[in-house]
């Protein structure tokens, strides 16, 4: 805490507007590109209110910096969507004001929700998801510890817009898109110009500043080999992602969740690895660039990434196990994948050019996956490719394959895995699988009066709708007592309705033309008798 | 630790088991990743760990040494865990977007000129002009500022 009480006094001595405004208690999130830290501050309506301050990296650029707050401003401040304060600012430093939710953790209590808990949770994602998708914002980085979660109070938001990106029509400004065929290759570039997301260009100053990703990357290990650059490719950045993944919590990991009770020492260090690995490259403002015949190299790194770029080049390797000096020397698609490992979609994991709303989707399917098998993370992966052959390991290679042709790419597998039966999945997962559990978790026989049920509005009730809320009840009235384990160890887990795996299977679209919105996804049967 | 498998042969034939990736363009490289063991979905890992976990067979505690048995021997099943590379040094490096370029150490990298003549350019404008619509309602506290600012000064 030595260490937070200097991060606190640095704060407030970059931005020295915060000293009499705020009382900084505490630092509650550390990520690659940010810290967060709750506070309180005076306000003129009269009351004393918690606020998180998220301090920016002072290398962000001011264009996602204001494109960030654009966000929170346009989108944010209802449906679940974290809203902005206010934002101080001195120099490269920045600091949004934010209302502050007190969380959970999601792993604390992943294993301790009611499946009526898990059904709310979702039905509150999709709110925000709604919400944003509407402005024409792809989140990218929907997970769990962006979307905070306050059980008591039932409430929900969605944060940290660091690494959106606007769709075609977005109505965020500062999101808008350009181009779009101008970006896809990356052997060569010119005079960079900055493009945020697929955004707002404008040029850089410098002439020797080149951002270009895959070059500058090369340039800097002082290797001029191709193959280099070839090896993480073919491990789809996994090099570049263990290189630089720090983690990535934002006001979202509650103490930065290493210190989740639950876990011990070096867990916790796995888990920041794990699951907050983000790929910092991405985030990098990409770089325009133009098709390289017209290009000169004008320097080291641009004749490196040129030099492997006779792009119009075929050889007879394509869809074969097959790779040459051909195919090998053309150069590599650029396809955003800002995000985090084992909650990218399987679109952005095989680089379509091409990304929509849709993969903030696939995301919230991981998250009800690890809702509904009580594992999280659920995929385990440090690099694209792994992540893709984990996912097909539950939805099936031979369907991976088939929708991957629909986006465009060619996937080639050796492995013949079948698709699992989600139900069956996650029970197993769970461990509510067998029979005898089922009839363990019979519903108890006590009576409960119906209108004292929350859901019960215009719901049919079947006996094990009844149950569920029956059990939803009783977790709620008694709390922790050890005393009603018995009756409620199943919170309606073992009756878990088909609707619900439908869902999944919906979110967890491999084709990211038919995969669910969020509007649909709440109109959804599984959210029957929820209110919009 | 898996950076090995896919470097040896830059032509020739994938081994068994491999996932190839290609644009149906085939106008960029192919990217592939082949891999010792294909993943499997393995339900005696305890809960809450992910089903691909291979080091989670038992509860916590004796893993130190499990861990990095696994890393040599079986270091591409396991698909995770991107071995060591210490917190603290990685936090440090990066790549600043105002400057366009890669640094070792943040602190270094923001007190170069080029940043520091970038932090004080007219590049904020635009997050400047958004700061201006905000309404400030807020109140500052009279009686802790002098502390507050003592510990400010004594840079």
């Amino acid at each position: 805490t030595a260490g937070i009480k200097r991060d606190i006094e640095n704060l407030y001595e970059a931005v020295p507007q915060l000293v009499n405004v705020f009382k900084i208690k505490e630092k509650i999130g550390e990520g690659t590109f940010s810290s967060v830290y709750l506070a309180t501050a005076q306000l003129q309506a009269g009351c004393e209110e918690k606020m998180a301050l998220k301090h920016l990296i002072p290398t962000s650029h001011p264009l996602r910096i204001a494109a960030e707050l654009q966000c929170l401003t346009v989108a944010g401040g209802q449906d679940n969507v974290m809203g902005v304060k206010y934002c101080f600012r001195k120099n490269d430093h920045v600091v949004i004001v934010m209302p502050y939710l007190e969380h959970e953790s999601f792993l604390d209590i992943l294993n301790s929700l009611s499946f009526e808990e898990v059904r709310e949770y979702m039905f509150n994602l999709f709110k925000a998801l709604r919400r944003i998708h509407h402005f024409g914002i792809v989140h990218r980085d929907v997970k769990p510890s962006n979307f905070l979660y306050n059980r008591r109070l039932k409430e929900y938001a969605l944060v940290d817009f660091g690494l959106a990106q606007g769709t075609p029509d977005t109505k965020i400004e500062l999101l808008k898109t350009t181009h779009s065929e101008d970006q896809q290759g990356s052997c060569s570039q010119n005079k960079p110009t900055i493009a945020l997301g697929n955004g707002v260009s404008v040029g850089v100053t410098a002439p020797k500043q080149i951002a270009q990703q895959s070059a500058s990357k090369a340039a800097d290990k002082r290797s001029s080999s191709i193959s280099k650059i070839q090896i993480k490719q073919g491990r789809g950045g996994k090099e570049d992602s263990a290189h630089h993944s720090v983690q990535r919590s934002v006001f979202g990991e509650r103490n930065f969740n290493v210190y989740s009770s639950t876990y011990q020492e070096n867990t916790k260090t796995k888990l920041i690895k794990q699951a907050k690995m983000i790929d910092v490259s991405s985030r990098k403002l990409v770089t325009k660039k133009k098709i390289a015949s017209t290009k000169t190299a004008s320097n080291g790194a641009a004749r490196k990434a040129a030099s492997g770029c006779p792009s119009n080049l075929t050889c007879d390797c394509y869809a074969t196990d097959r790779v040459c000096s051909v195919c090998l020397s053309r150069c590599q698609q650029v396809a955003p994948r800002a995000g985090t490992p084992g909650f990218r979609a399987p679109e952005v994991l095989t680089k379509c050019p091409t990304q929509t709303t849709a993969i903030d989707m696939w995301s919230a399917g991981i998250v009800f996956l690890s809702l509904l098998s009580g594992r999280y993370p659920f995929y385990k992966a440090s690099d694209d490719l792994t992540a893709l052959a984990q996912i097909m390991t539950v939805r099936g290679s031979r369907e991976t394959i088939q929708a991957a042709k629909t986006f465009g790419k060619s996937v080639l597998c050796t492995q013949v895995v079948p698709a699992q039966n989600l139900r069956t999945l996650c029970e197993k997962l769970r461990g509510t699988h067998s029979s005898c559990k089922r009839s363990q978790g019979e519903v108890p026989s006590k009576s409960v009066n119906d209108s004292a049920l929350p859901f019960a509005v215009d719901k049919p009730c079947a006996p094990e709708t009844l149950g569920k809320q029956i059990h939803h009840l009783e977790n709620f009235q008694e709390g922790d007592s050890a005393l009603e384990m018995k009756a409620t160890d199943m919170k309606g887990w073992d009756q878990v309705p088909d609707e619900a795996y439908d869902l999944l299977d919906k979110l967890l679209d491999l084709n990211p033309a038919t995969r669910i919105t969020a509007k649909e996804a709440l109109l959804h049967p599984f959210f029957k008798g929820m209110r919009l | 630790g898996k950076q090995g498998t896919a470097s040896k042969s830059r032509t020739g034939r994938l081994k068994n088991p491999f996932v190839k990736v290609e644009d149906r363009s085939r106008h960029y490289r192919p990217f592939y990743l082949q891999l010792p063991s294909f993943p499997v979905l393995n339900y005696c890992v305890p809960k809450p760990y992910s089903p691909f976990e291979v080091d989670k067979k038992h509860p916590p505690g004796q893993k130190q040494t499990q861990y990095k048995q696994r890393t040599k021997i079986n270091s591409d099943k396991d698909c995770g865990i991107p071995v060591q590379l210490p917190q603290k040094d990685k936090k440090k490096r990066g790549y600043c977007e105002c400057c366009g370029k890669k640094y070792e150490d943040l602190q270094t990298h923001l007190e170069s000129e080029q940043h520091r003549n970038f932090a004080q350019s007219t590049h904020y404008q635009v997050v400047d002009d958004i700061i201006s619509k905000f309404v400030y309602e807020f109140v500052e506290y009279k009686d802790d500022a002098k502390k507050i600012k003592r510990t400010k000064c004594s840079t």
